[in-house]
C-alpha cells in the first residue's frame, strides 16, 4: 500500500572558526599555504606537546550561541574522542562531550511564508583534522600524502533537533544560519573552501506516527544546493524502499554529487566506539558572567532586524532591503556610503539601486567581494549626489562609474576632467532643440500627426549634438513645448 | 671516588661561582665516575661528553671574566630520557622513539639552560615511564648501586641510581604514581614530586596527564629545593600549570623549629598492609625521632587508601591509551617495513616497537573507556578519586603532613615483582595532586637503604621542604656514604 510519508531531518553543521591562529596552538589558520607549513610541535603531536586554548575561539562559539538564543554553560569541559586516522595526529580529537559550551538554541526560518522555529541542541568547540591526498590531479598515488595545515583549526559543531521536514527547510535553515554567522564574523562559512560542512540525518515515517523511522546519516555534501538535492534523493529512496516492502538499516551513506545519489558507506554495526573521556591536559571552563556579558554586547544587529530597519528608516523595498542585508559587509557598505550622502532620504533608494545592480554586476564579473571594492563608499555617495543635483545624467553617471571602477577614481574629478557636466542651460538647449527640429522634418510631421513616439528620434539628435550632456528632462520639456506650437 | 663528587650541589655552586673549583673539573670527575662504574649500574642511556666539557669550559670562562652567569652555572645534572632537549635524542626508553630527535626544549630544560646547568647525559627509565623497576626499558636494565643484583626501582631508576652512585649531584625525574620517590627510596636518595601544577609538564613525554609531574632526585633535601627553585613557576604552555611565580625554596629551607610547630598524621591504614619488618622498625624510629623533636603525632583515618591501587590503575591506563595513541608510525618513530594497508601498518608498527607493559596498559585503558565499561570502570574510578580526595582533605584538618614509609617493601632482585601496594602512599599524592618527598632514613641489615615519605597539602611545597630538611638532620642517615662500586 502506498502511504503518505513525512521526512524527519536533522543537521550537523561544522563551521571553521574565524581566528588568526589554530584553537590549541599558535599556528596560522590561513588557507592555501604550502602543505605542512602551518604546523608546530602541538598540531603535529610531538611527544611532550600540550594544547593551549585559544580564547578567541571560545569567544566566537559563545557569540554564535548568544546570537542563536543558546544557554551558555559556564562550566563546560573538553573531551578526547579517540579513533585512529592519519589526518588526526594525536589519534584523538579534542572536542566536547557533556556539557558543550552552548545548549538549547533556536533559529526561526520562513517556510511557505510562515515562521517555523527550529530548535538547536548544541554548539560545541573542537579541532579540525588535516587532509589526506590519495591522488594528484587524476593520477592515483600508491601512497598517501598528509597535509596538517588544517589540523587544529577551531571548529564549531552545531547539531539541530530532528525538526526539519523537507529539503527546502534544511536549505532555508542553512542559509539563515550562514547569514547570521557571517554577520557575527565568527566563521566565513564558505562551503567551497570547506569552511562550512554539513552532515544530514534523514528518516521517514508514515504521517501521523509518533515513533521515528530508521535514521540514515549522509556525509560528503559540498554545497548548499547539494544538501537540498541529497535530502530530496534520500527521502525518495527511503520511501521507495518502504513502499516496495523493504526495510531500512541504520547506516552512513555518502552523497555522490555527480551521479546525484547516495551510496552506503558503513552500517551501524561498523560504527566506532570513540572512547570519550575528559581531556586532562586542559582545565575545565569556569566562565565569569562578565565575560559572557561582554560578548553579548559585541553582537551586531542581526540580518532580519537590520532589514526591517532599512525598510522603515530608508524607505527601501523588501527586495532591496533583503539584498543589502543578506551579508553584513554589503549592509555596512551601504550604510557607510549613506553616511557620506548630503540628502540621505533622497539618496537611500538610488544608492541601494546602484549597489544591487551596477556594483553587484561588476563584482560578479570580476569575482571579487565588496570588501575589495575599488569604488569606495565615499565615491559612490558622491556619484549619487552628482546625479541628484542634476550635475550629470544617469547615462553619464554610468560612464563615470566605469572610470571609478577601473581606476578607483573620484567621480567629481572624472566629471571635471572629462567635461561631462550636464548642460542645464535652457538657452543652449533651446538652440540645439531648434536645430534638431529643423533637421528632422519627417519625425516632426509624424509627431504632429499624433505619433507621439516620434519625439524620441528628435531627443536622440539633441543628445547627440550635446555629446550626451544635455539634461534629458529639459530636452524633453523644451521639445514638447516647441512642437505643440 | 673523587672527593669532589661528594660535595652537594648547593656547595658546588658556591665553590664554582667563587672560582674555588672549576666546572670542568667537576664534569670530568662525573664522566670518570660514570665511565668507571656505569658498566655495572647502567644508569645512563647516553652521555654528552664533548658537549658537557665544552659547556663547562664556557661556564668557567664566564665566571672567570666576571660575566653574567646563571643560577646553576657549570653544575652537572642528569636528565631522565623522557624530557625534551632540542636537537638531542629522546627515547623514553622505547624502541618506538629510538631515532627520534627533539625539535624543541621542554620548559624545565629551557629554564635549566638559562640557569647554566650542564646536561651530562640521559638517564634510563621504564619504557614511557611505565613500571616501577626500570626493567621495562627497551635498552638496558639499571642496577641498584647498593646491590647490583637488585632493581633500582622506577620509573626514574636511572636518575636515582646515578645520583646514588655519585655520578651526578642531582637529576630530573618524572613522577606519575611514585616514579621519582620509589626509586629514590630504593637507592637511598631524596626524591621530590611537587604539587600538581607547580612545574610545567611541557616537553615531558606524557604518561597519564592528570598525574604527571616533573620532579627532582638528589643526595639531600636542600639540593632538591635548589633544583625546584630553578624549574618551577608559571608556564602558559601548560594549561594545568598554576599561575604562580617560581619560589627560591632554598632561602626558606632552614627553619630550625619547624618540627615543633607541626602536626604529623600517620594513617591508621598502615596496619592493613604487610610491611617489611625492617621498614616498619625504621619508620617507628623515625616517628619517635620526630616526637623527640617536639612534633605532635596524630593518627588519621583515610579509609579510601584501599582503593588507591585500583583507581590509579583505571585512570592512569585510560590516559595512557590515549596518550600513547599518537605513536602510530605515521609522522615519526618506528614504522614497520612490511604492511598491507593502513590498519596493518598501525598494528605492526606498534606491535613491533612497544613493550609488553606498554601494550598491557593500552589494552586495559582501552577496555575501561569502552562504551560498555565506561560507567562501571572509568567513571566509577573518577568518583572514587573524588571520595579519596575528600577524605585526604579531611585528614589535613587534623594534621599538616601525612607521614608513612616511602615503600612497604625493600628493593627486590631482577625478575622478582613488587606487591601492588608497595607504593600506595606515594600514588596517593598523585591522585590528589599533592606534593610528596622521600628522605632516606636508614639501612636494612642487607645494607640496602630505605626512606620515609612526607606528603603535604596542595602547594605546601615550601613547608614540605622545611620539614623534610629538618627531618634529614635528625634521621641519622649518613648522606656522605656512597655505594662501593
Amino acid at each position: 500500500m502506498m502511504g503518505d510519508y513525512e521526512a524527519i531531518i536533522g543537521l550537523e553543521v561544522h563551521m571553521q572558526i574565524n581566528t588568526k591562529s589554530k584553537v590549541f596552538c599558535e599556528c596560522s589558520t590561513q588557507f592555501g599555504f604550502e602543505p605542512n607549513l602551518n604546523t608546530c610541535v602541538i598540531c603535529t603531536s610531538q611527544p611532550g606537546a600540550i594544547p593551549i586554548l585559544n580564547k578567541k575561539a571560545v569567544e566566537a562559539v559563545i557569540k554564535t550561541g548568544l546570537a542563536l538564543g543558546f544557554t551558555i554553560n559556564k562550566e563546560s569541559t573538553f573531551a578526547r574522542k579517540q579513533y585512529f586516522y592519519p589526518d588526526i595526529p594525536k589519534n584523538y580529537q579534542i572536542t566536547q562531550s557533556e556539557p558543550p559550551l552552548c545548549s538549547k538554541g533556536r533559529l526561526p526560518i520562513i517556510v511557505k511564508g510562515k515562521e517555523k522555529v527550529i530548535n538547536i541542541t548544541r554548539i560545541h568547540l573542537e579541532e579540525d583534522a588535516g587532509k589526506l591526498l590519495h591522488e594528484i590531479g587524476s593520477r592515483k598515488l600508491d601512497y598517501s600524502l598528509l597535509d596538517l595545515n588544517r589540523a587544529g583549526i577551531g571548529l564549531m559543531e552545531l547539531v539541530t533537533e530532528p525538526e526539519l521536514n523537507s529539503p527546502e527547510e534544511a536549505f532555508e535553515f542553512l542559509n539563515e544560519l550562514k547569514s547570521i554567522v557571517e554577520y557575527l564574523g565568527t566563521s566565513e562559512c564558505s562551503m567551497e573552501e570547506g569552511k562550512m560542512r554539513c552532515d544530514v540525518n534523514v528518516s521517514v515515517r508514515p504521517v501521523g506516527r509518533k515513533e521515528y523511522g530508521v535514521r540514515v546519516e549522509i556525509k560528503n555534501i559540498n554545497s548548499l544546493s547539494g544538501i537540498r538535492d541529497a535530502i530530496a534523493y534520500e527521502v525518495e529512496r527511503q520511501k521507495e524502499v518502504l513502499n516496495s516492502g523493504g526495510g531500512l538499516i541504520q547506516e552512513t551513506r555518502l552523497w555522490e554529487s555527480e551521479e546525484g545519489i547516495t551510496k552506503s558507506m558503513r552500517s551501524k554495526e561498523g560504527a566506532l566506539d570513540y572512547r570519550y573521556f575528559p581531556e586532562p591536559d586542559l582545565v575545565p571552563f569556569n566562565l565569569p558572567d562578565s565575560f559572557i556579558e561582554k560578548l553579548r554586547k559585541e553582537i551586531p544587529e542581526m540580518p532580519k532586524v537590520r532589514k526591517a530597519r532599512f525598510m522603515k528608516d530608508y524607505g527601501l523595498t523588501d527586495y532591496d532591503a533583503s539584498y543589502l542585508t543578506s551579508t553584513k559587509v554589503v549592509a555596512d557598505y551601504y550604510e557607510e556610503a549613506l553616511s557620506y550622502s548630503k540628502d540621505k532620504r533622497a539618496s537611500a533608494k538610488l544608492l541601494a539601486n546602484w549597489i544591487s545592480t551596477e556594483l553587484n554586476a561588476k563584482f560578479n564579473a570580476s569575482k571579487i567581494s565588496i570588501v575589495e571594492s575599488p569604488v569606495s563608499c565615499q565615491n559612490l555617495a558622491k556619484l549619487i549626489s552628482l546625479i541628484l543635483d542634476g550635475t550629470i545624467s544617469w547615462k553619464i553617471a554610468k560612464t563615470v562609474f566605469e572610470e571609478m571602477y577601473e581606476k578607483s577614481a573620484d567621480p567629481e574629478r572624472v566629471v571635471k576632467e572629462k567635461g561631462l557636466v550636464q548642460i542645464s542651460d535652457e538657452s543652449a538647449i533651446m538652440k540645439m532643440c531648434e536645430e534638431a527640429i529643423s533637421e528632422s522634418s519627417k519625425a516632426v510631421a509624424e509627431f504632429k500627426s499624433g505619433k507621439e513616439k516620434a519625439i524620441g528620434a528628435i531627443v536622440g539628435l539633441v543628445m547627440k549634438k550635446s555629446k550626451g550632456q544635455a539634461n534629458p528632462q529639459l530636452v524633453n520639456k523644451i521639445l514638447a513645448e516647441k512642437l505643440k506650437t | 671516588m673523587d672527593e669532589i663528587l661528594k660535595v652537594k650541589a648547593s656547595e658546588l655552586r658556591t665553590k664554582v661561582h667563587s672560582g674555588e673549583i672549576k666546572s670542568v673539573n667537576i664534569i670530568e670527575a662525573c664522566l670518570t665516575r660514570i665511565k668507571g662504574t656505569d658498566f655495572k649500574v647502567k644508569a645512563f642511556l647516553k652521555l654528552s661528553e664533548g658537549r658537557s666539557l665544552k659547556q663547562a669550559a664556557h661556564s668557567d670562562e664566564k665566571i672567570e671574566k666576571g660575566e653574567k652567569y646563571g643560577f646553576l652555572e657549570g653544575i652537572p645534572i642528569g636528565i631522565k630520557d623522557n624530557i625534551m632537549i632540542k636537537g638531542e635524542s629522546m627515547t623514553s626508553a622505547s624502541k618506538y622513539l629510538e631515532n627520534y630527535v627533539s625539535p624543541y626544549d621542554a620548559t624545565v630544560i629551557e629554564k635549566l639552560k638559562e640557569a647554566g646547568a650542564v646536561f651530562v647525559g640521559r638517564t634510563n627509565m621504564d619504557e614511557f615511564a611505565m613500571g616501577g623497576s626500570t626493567e621495562t626499558s627497551a635498552y638496558q636494565k639499571t642496577a641498584n648501586p647498593w646491590d647490583i643484583r637488585c632493581i633500582p626501582g622506577g620509573s626514574s631508576g636511572g636518575s636515582a641510581a646515578a645520583v646514588s652512585a655519585g655520578m651526578v649531584p642531582f637529576a630530573l625525574g618524572s613522577d606519575t604514581g611514585g616514579s621519582i620517590r620509589q626509586p629514590a627510596s630504593f637507592c637511598g636518595v631524596v626524591g621530590y614530586k611537587p604539587s600538581y601544577g607547580l612545574i610545567s609538564r611541557y616537553g615531558a613525554c606524557a604518561l597519564a596527564s592528570s598525574f604527571d609531574q616533573i620532579g627532582t632526585l638528589s643526595k639531600n633535601v636542600k639540593d632538591s629545593a635548589l633544583l625546584a627553585s630553578v624549574i618551577s613557576g608559571r608556564d602558559y604552555r601548560d594549561p594545568v600549570c598554576e599561575p604562580r611565580e617560581g619560589i627560591d625554596y632554598v632561602s626558606y629551607i632552614d627553619s630550625p623549629d619547624v618540627l615543633k610547630t607541626i602536626k604529623i598524621g600517620v594513617p591508621k591504614q598502615l596496619l592493613n598492609y604487610k610491611i617489611d619488618a625492617e621498614i616498619a622498625k625504621h619508620f617507628n624510629e623515625a616517628v619517635e625521632k620526630l616526637k623527640l623533636s617536639g612534633t605532635e603525632i596524630v593518627e588519621i583515618d583515610v579509609a579510601a587508601y584501599k582503593y588507591v591501587p585500583a583507581l590509579y590503575k583505571v585512570i592512569m591506563c585510560a590516559e595512557v591509551s590515549a596518550n600513547i595513541a599518537t605513536f602510530d608510525g605515521i609522522r615519526y618513530g618506528y614504522r614497520t617495513s612490511s604492511s598491507k594497508n593502513l590498519n596493518d601498518e598501525y598494528a605492526k608498527s606498534r606491535a613491533e616497537s612497544l613493550g609488553y607493559e606498554v601494550k598491557k596498559r593500552i589494552l586495559f585503558g582501552t577496555y575501561v573507556l569502552g562504551a560498555k565499561n565506561y560507567y562501571k570502570c572509568y567513571h566509577q574510578a573518577q568518583r572514587v578519586r573524588t571520595l579519596f580526595i575528600n577524605q585526604i582533605t579531611d585528614a589535613y584538618g587534623k594534621c599538616d603532613f601525612i607521614f608513612s614509609p616511602t615503600t612497604l617493601q625493600m628493593p627486590v632482585k631482577f625478575g622478582e615483582t613488587l606487591m601492588e601496594e608497595c607504593d600506595i602512599f606515594l600514588t596517593a599524592a598523585n591522585l590528589a595532586g599533592l606534593p610528596g618527598i622521600t628522605v632516606p632514613c636508614g639501612f636494612a641489615n642487607s645494607d640496602m637503604p630505605m626512606g620515609v615519605h612526607f606528603m603535604g597539602s596542595r602547594f605546601s611545597d615550601v613547608k614540605l621542604f622545611q620539614v623534610a630538611n629538618a627531618f634529614e638532620k635528625i634521621s641519622g642517615f649518613d648522606m656522605n656514604k656512597y655505594p662501593e662500586l
